[in-house]
């Protein structure tokens, strides 16, 4: 083999690279500039839980542990507790409710089995997914990190529409022909 | 039930069974399970829900397997399509006026109706009618009720009747409106919450544990209640450390009292976890001072220093201990301090009976089946609850005489077939004229009774076949108790077997006088001794003032404890392992089922660690099966057990006490009509009926600590509205306080 095929091989190999590159500029880039710009989520993404609360502000929550023995990863931990107040002193919408309430982010594996268990719609996945922390046992989250009304949503997410696709990188743009509203 | 064996066909299987047996009964023993609710083996047969539907040959439509006993020849067929539909159509039927708030539901996970249901399967929901709708409600502090749960199937009041002879719960209404319900809104009884346990739907709770976990996130311990001496089997639910409830059986335990347990053993446990247990050793430098928390390894040393050098110390030990403990306290006493200055601070001492045993002891079931029971003094209902319940069937479902002898019209009088009013404190009187019919003058003079009375239990003794049996309250004197327990003979016949049953107040009085023998008594010891090792706490702490040193094992503060120099917290029957021997003489296990509360530890192993200090090594490596081993090489009555051996709660272990021949007592008799002789013999009876529960709501040491106790001993209050919880609407002292 010359030194002329090679070259000519390579430059050929570099031409049909620097090709695919250059087709793909004018189209539309996945790469989003997080945390400058927000992720985009899928409705149905599973990010951290949201303990839920009715129309007055009651948690929905009525400790039945079902969520608990759902789990797979043997994350959640509930201690439950009566509180026989009438309705609109008590915590809860019923008269018994999580007095304690903790997943283990360390543990859990957003699998969803907790939700799908919950007879009283009380747990669901939330979009904020930045879970990360300096300490480990900060990945034990209580019930004053998970309820809806004291969770801080994160800026750095927003949720796509339900006839949005938001994560096709492999598939057609051109084909699907999204329209993107960031 | 008669020995002849019969053929049964059970869906195509031939099996030979005893005649007359309850055919779901065969069934569910040979694997053919039938749903049922109403029935339950120990109660009369009621056959309200129609779940345990069969086809059987030849008879028309499908029958009711609870209500059928099994014939020969007979051929059952109990899995077709039809008895699919008959039984599904059943729970349609029992769910159309059902919440199914599983969820909220504290039955949930352990619930009859729910599994039922649920592996019936398949089962659909057309009624779409409003259901009935009533609010939960309290029904005691004990109780806690959601009527529209109910299906109806009425155990909750047959036990209620049958077991405990208190008819306090009762179905009320007509047709779809039918709910159960109490006289007055509002549960006056003993407080047994053996309604709750049998009930198989969520209507009756546990209110103490309402609302607190699942069942299935509890870790069940299998052990022996630490109040009476029936020695009741039941599960201990705990987690995390906490013990939740206590119930006799969740389907993994079955012991000698089977379902049946009494308001202490159920729900007298939270002291366990309480806040007032001591935390840490405690040790007073100064008479009168601050007892000041000290390290283990302190405390002991302190202690051994102190007894290092003095002599004649006094161990007494707790009949609530386990074996394990006072046999460790006794050997401290003779090999580390080199005394005989032990003692058991029970209220009454059982040697005298036991030195002169004549017929076995009999267990809780042969009550239950025997032909006479003869009760002197003693009140089972409110002591020995079990014992009670089981004289209640025996009478009502087995005919038996029950015989009872006392100077209080108590409640178990409604069952007596005799009731022998006697004089305050004349037993004595009534042992004598057992013993010989010629004592009968002087006896029924003392006693205030007939002659005729006397001659009438003679009577229906004599004419007893099948077990005779004799129990006494602990208020018999010694020679009383010796002259009682050596008279089987003059009972005995070819159709009579003679059988004992002592009620003594604690959970190990039996065992305590096992172990401990050689034991002196209370007040002996308490004054011959300047320095004190004392498990748990005496009863009148008052001569504590001027001993030199105590030494007190104890969970709470008590009076004991304020004279002590230095408290030891121990640890509470959850926490240890161990065994207690009941009133039949069963040894049975106590199981650890939570850590040590605090810095607590068993009293055993405390005695162990002052036993070294002075030098003396048990060679018990920590290990309370090591001083099992221990009692079983001493204690001949015990020979031979091991932990192994008492593994299985449903087959209690009998220890062997010694029957003795007939002995000659000229003395202890001698003594005896000397006494009763005299006696006053002024009529001097005492007639009021006294309230059912009062001595079990009785706030003890333990029992003070439950606040839902407070309210029983205070006469268990009605709360103006029934809605809102009792129980957090009163504090300890039964003050009502604010919800917070
Ligand atoms: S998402 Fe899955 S792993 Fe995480 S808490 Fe729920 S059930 Fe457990
Ligand atoms: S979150 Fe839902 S499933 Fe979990 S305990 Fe609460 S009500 Fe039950
Ligand atoms: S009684 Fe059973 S079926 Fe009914 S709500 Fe309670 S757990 Fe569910
Ligand atoms: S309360 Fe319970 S035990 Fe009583 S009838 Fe109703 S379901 Fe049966
Ligand atoms: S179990 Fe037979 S009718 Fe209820």
């Amino acid at each position: 083999m010359s030194i002329i095929s090679d070259v000519i091989n390579s430059t050929k190999a570099v031409i049909k690279g620097m090709k695919i590159t250059i087709s793909k500029m004018p189209q539309k880039k996945w790469t989003v500039q997080y945390p400058d710009v927000p992720v985009t989520v899928q409705p149905r993404y599973r990010g951290q839980h949201l303990l839920h609360v009715d129309e007055n502000g009651k948690e929905k929550c009525v400790a039945c542990y079902l969520c608990a023995a759902a789990c797979p990863s043997e994350c959640i931990y509930i201690e439950a507790t009566d509180d026989a107040r009438p309705y609109e002193e008590r915590v809860g919408r019923d008269e018994r409710y999580a007095k304690v309430y903790n997943i283990d982010y360390g543990r859990c594996i957003f699998c969803g089995f907790c939700v799908e268990a919950c007879p009283k719609d009380a747990i669901t996945h939330g979009y904020n997914f930045e879970l990360s922390v300096y300490n480990r046992a900060d990945l034990l989250k209580t019930k004053d990190d998970l309820l809806i009304t004291k969770q801080k949503q994160s800026k750095n997410y927003r949720v796509a529409l339900s006839d949005e696709d938001v994560d096709s990188e492999y598939k057609e743009v051109d084909k699907v022909g999204i329209k993107f509203r960031l | 039930m008669s020995e002849e064996l019969i053929k049964v066909t059970i869906n195509g299987t031939e099996y030979e069974v005893e005649k007359g047996r309850r055919l779901i009964e065969v069934c569910n023993e040979n694997g053919c399970n039938i749903p049922s609710f109403c029935y339950y083996s120990d109660l009369q047969v009621q056959a309200s829900c129609r779940m345990c539907l069969v086809r059987i040959d030849k008879m028309p439509k499908l029958q009711t397997s609870c209500t059928i006993n099994c014939t020969d020849g007979m051929v059952v067929t109990t899995n077709t399509e039809e008895i699919a539909k008959a039984q599904r159509a059943m729970s349609e039927f029992l769910l159309a006026n059902h919440p199914l708030d599983c969820p909220v539901c504290d039955r949930g996970g352990e619930c009859d109706l729910q599994e039922t249901v649920m592996s019936a399967g398949n089962v659909e929901e057309r009624f779409h009618e409003p259901k009935n709708s009533f609010a939960e409600k309290f029904l005691s502090p004990m109780v806690a009720n959601d009527q529209q749960r109910c299906i109806l199937c009425k155990r909750c009041t047959r036990v209620c009747d049958e077991w405990m002879g208190e008819t306090v719960i009762e179905a009320g209404n007509r047709g779809v409106n039918t709910v159960i319900g109490t006289y007055g809104g509002w549960l006056n009884c003993s407080q047994c919450g053996n309604c709750v346990e049998v009930c198989p739907t969520g209507t009756l709770l546990d209110a103490v544990y309402r609302h607190e976990t699942r069942p299935w996130e509890l870790e069940r311990t299998v052990s022996t209640d630490v109040y009476s001496s029936d020695g009741m089997q039941l599960s201990i639910g705990s987690r995390g450390g906490k013990v939740h409830r206590i119930v006799a059986r969740d389907r993994y335990v079955n012991g000698l009292n089977g379902e049946f347990l009494d308001v202490k053993a159920r729900f007298g446990h939270e002291f366990v976890n309480h806040p007032d247990r001591i935390k840490t050793p405690l040790i007073r430098y100064k008479k009168g001072g601050k007892a000041i928390p000290a390290t283990w390894d302190d405390a002991i040393s302190f202690v051994a220093d102190k007894l290092k050098d003095s002599k004649n110390v006094g161990v007494v030990a707790s009949p609530r201990l386990t074996n394990e403990s006072i046999f460790t306290l006794k050997r401290l006493a003779t090999e580390a301090l080199n005394s005989d200055n032990y003692a058991v601070s029970d209220a009454y001492n059982l040697a005298p009976f036991f030195d002169n045993l004549s017929a076995p002891l009999c267990n809780h079931k042969e009550i239950r089946y025997a032909k006479t029971i003869l009760l002197i003094g003693g009140e089972p209902e409110e002591e020995q609850t079990y014992t009670a319940k089981q004289m209640r069937q025996a009478v009502r479902n087995g005919g038996a005489k029950l015989i009872i002898v006392n100077d209080t019209p108590i409640n178990l009088i409604k069952s007596a077939t005799q009731f022998v009013h006697v004089n305050k404190g004349s037993y004595e009187a009534f042992v004598l004229a057992l013993l010989d019919k010629k004592n009968d003058k002087v006896s029924a003079k003392k006693l205030g009774v007939d002659k005729a009375e006397l001659e009438k239990v003679r009577v229906t003794i004599a004419a007893t076949e099948g077990d005779f049996i004799i129990m006494f309250g602990g208020d018999l004197s010694a020679e009383a108790q010796a002259v009682l327990a050596n008279s089987a003979e003059k009972f005995a016949s070819d159709k009579c077997k003679v059988l004992y049953h002592p009620l003594p107040l604690y959970n190990n009085s039996v065992g305590a006088n096992d172990v401990m023998q050689g034991k002196k008594s209370l007040g002996e010891v308490l004054k011959e001794s300047k320095s004190f090792i004392i498990g748990g706490s005496l009863q009148d702490a008052n001569i504590l003032e001027e001993k030199d040193f105590v030494v007190a094992f104890e969970l709470f503060e008590t009076e004991t404890t304020d004279k002590a120099d230095v408290i030891l917290p121990a640890a509470s029957f959850a926490e240890v392992d161990g065994t207690y021997t009941n009133n039949a003489g069963n040894v049975q296990r106590v199981r650890k089922a939570i850590d040590f509360v605090n810095q607590s530890k068993p009293d055993w192993l405390i005695a162990d660690a002052i036993a070294k200090e002075l030098g003396v090594d048990f060679g018990y490596q920590s290990s309370a099966s090591a001083v099992f081993k221990a009692i079983a090489d001493s204690v001949p009555a015990y020979e031979g057990l091991r932990y192994p051996a008492l593994k299985n709660e449903s087959k209690p272990v009998q220890a062997k006490h010694t029957i003795h021949s007939a002995k000659d007592l000229s003395n202890e008799i001698k003594a005896l009509t000397e006494r009763v002789e005299a006696l006053a013999g002024e009529t001097n009876k005492n007639n009021e009926t006294p309230r059912i529960g009062h001595k079990l709501h009785r706030l003890t040491t333990l029992t003070s600590r439950t606040p839902q106790f407070h309210l029983l001993a205070n006469g268990n209050p009605k709360p103006e509205n029934l809605h809102v919880s009792p129980l957090k609407q009163f504090d300890t002292d039964g003050k009502a306080v604010a919800a917070s």
